[in-house]
């Protein structure tokens, strides 16, 4: 196992107490590591938006008739 | 009328009911042959209350007798997904977790379906806490493919899917976090709509990602889909995050004329790795739309790199404090593709999680203002490929990179969750193996009414969506 998938174990062993249940949760903790290269790919490609709520408010702004 | 009873569609359901030509009493019976034939091969239905429903029917075949009024759906039986809850009654939520289950709550949309006329027998298969793309179920048994029965069902409404292909109800209420009523529809070759994210309340239904969950129909068509959305679309005070956006005549709007009607083919993502039979199936799709009225142009979609990466995240980031007790105490309870999936959903940053929720306005904004500038809706495959068996997907028991396998199957349905568009799946045709390919159309929020008018013209021109599985022909 590598230092990532030691890290990742680690940190959701101190954080929550569960460990990994089988071979296929190690499999997809491993698998984090392109998660975090999709986000890096994203840095900077979109302004940081602080309305959590504003979802609801781009559903109803691109409704069908608005 | 010749034939069987249990091959009527919904609607012809309650209209022949209504009308004295035939018996609530009568409609039961008929699914329950089906079922009786071919549920211990399909495995769609895993428990039932038939002494509560025969009573439900007799009670409905009675208020026609007395001329009473009558709901949309008077005297229709139905199941649904093992998650929608009725106080009192099990809702196993297709896990060992909640074998035992029984809510003291009753789902808003089972309450309106009830007010409409409609009650149930029984509850249905799904991926446990809807939480897989094939319908596998560890507790249960895995659901099968009524069309070809070691093929997947899709999931994780996965009894849905198959009970309504196999004639054993009219429809059946599936949820849709990633596509789960969209992969069993177009699996399982009936018609299965996603609603715009808050369109339909969600008060008494299980929870697995509060902002990626939907509630929705599968049906025999998308008329069929329309009259349900009609009775359990619209606000409910018991769910604040419901939209009080008003609900339109669904079924008044489907007249069929696609003039002017702008289709979108996406040349980028959704048919990266298509299978042959699946792509022809959607341009002969394309075809037929284009002879009512519609055209279709086709490009390449804004956005998909951040939209795989922030909605890949979201759902098992909500998923994981829901089902942390278990995963400590009892984590062999799940099946391995279940929390071997939820595991690695408690190392993703709680900063990355609000990225993805902050993001998700802005980029449906600019989604749309591209998209929608140009066209009404979009097209694409529902499953890119042709169905894989259970047997190649089983992560629990086949070998390493299985998953992948697994989690293609619901690759062009995610974004649409992200994104909260409205989507619809029609049958469209069959792989080499004989089973159904599904043509997914999506729309703008709240647009319901320009899918379902897309799919019900489709739906006139093609008879895809009323093909029977040859299981069936062994019923007497």
């Amino acid at each position: 196992m590598g230092a990532f998938e030691t890290s990742v174990e680690a940190t959701i062993a101190r954080w929550f107490g569960i460990d990994p249940p089988n071979d296929p949760a190690r499999r997809l903790a491993s698998e984090l590591a392109a998660t975090i290269e999709a986000f890096e790919r994203l840095r900077g490609t979109l302004a940081f938006e602080d309305e959590p709520s504003s979802f609801e408010a781009a559903l109803q702004a691109t409704k069908e008739g608005a | 009328m010749a034939g069987n009873w249990a091959d009527l569609s919904l609607i012809a359901a309650a209209g022949a009911v209504a009308s004295g030509e035939v018996t609530s009493v009568d409609l039961l019976h008929a699914c329950w042959a089906n079922l009786d034939a071919v549920n211990p091969r399909v495995n769609a239905v895993i428990w039932q209350e038939r002494e509560a429903a025969e009573a439900a029917a007799r009670a409905a075949d009675a208020a026609v007798r007395g001329k009473q009024a009558l709901g949309p759906l008077h005297g229709v039986p139905m199941a649904h997904k093992d998650m929608y809850y009725q106080a009192g009654k099990l809702s196993t939520c297709g896990s060992a977790l909640r074998k035992d289950f029984r809510p003291t709550v009753t789902a808003t949309v089972i309450a309106r379906l009830s007010a409409a006329g409609a009650y149930t027998f029984g509850g249905l298969n799904m991926a446990e806490f809807a939480q897989n793309p094939t319908g596998h179920n560890k507790t249960f048994g895995d659901c099968h493919n009524p069309w070809n029965l070691p093929y997947i069902t899709g999931g994780s409404s996965s009894g849905s899917g198959a009970s309504v292909a196999a004639r054993f109800n009219y429809m059946a209420l599936g949820s849709d976090t990633g596509g789960s009523i969209r992969l069993p529809a177009a699996a399982c070759g009936v018609t299965g709509l996603k609603p715009t994210q808050t369109r339909v309340s969600r008060y008494g239904v299980m929870p697995l990602s509060f902002s990626h969950d939907n509630v929705g129909p599968l049906a025999r068509s998308a008329r069929d889909c329309a009259r349900v959305l009609s009775v359990i679309a619209g606000h409910d005070p018991r769910d604040p995050t419901s939209a009080r956006e008003p609900v339109p005549s669904y079924e008044a709007a489907m007249d069929g004329d696609l003039r002017g009607l702008r289709i979108g083919v996406p040349i980028n993502f959704f048919l990266d790795g298509a299978d042959g039979p699946v792509v022809a199936a959607m341009e002969a799709a394309l075809a037929v739309l284009v002879t009512r009225g519609a055209t279709v142009s086709r490009f390449e979609l804004p956005l998909m790199d951040a939209i795989a990466a922030y909605g890949g995240i979201v759902s098992r980031v909500e998923a994981a404090p829901i089902h942390a007790e278990w995963m400590r105490s009892d984590p062999q309870a799940y099946g391995a593709h279940i929390s071997g999936r939820m595991y690695p959903g408690y190392a993703i940053p709680a900063a990355y999680y609000v990225e993805a929720l902050s993001r998700r306005g802005p980029v449906l904004r600019a989604f749309a203002a591209e998209v929608f500038a140009k066209v009404d809706v979009l097209v694409t495959p529902t499953i890119r490929t042709c169905l894989p068996t259970l047997a190649e997907t089983d992560i629990d028991h086949g070998p390493p990179g299985t998953e992948h396998r697994f989690m293609a199957v619901s690759a062009n349905t995610r974004p649409f969750n992200y994104l909260g568009l409205p989507a619809i799946s029609v049958p469209c045709g069959f792989d080499p193996n004989g089973c159904p390919i599904g043509l997914q159309i999506a729309g703008r929020p709240f647009g319901e009414g320009r899918i379902l008018q897309a799919a019900g013209a489709y739906q006139t021109d093609t008879d895809w969506h009323a093909a029977k599985p040859p299981i069936l022909e062994t019923v007497a």
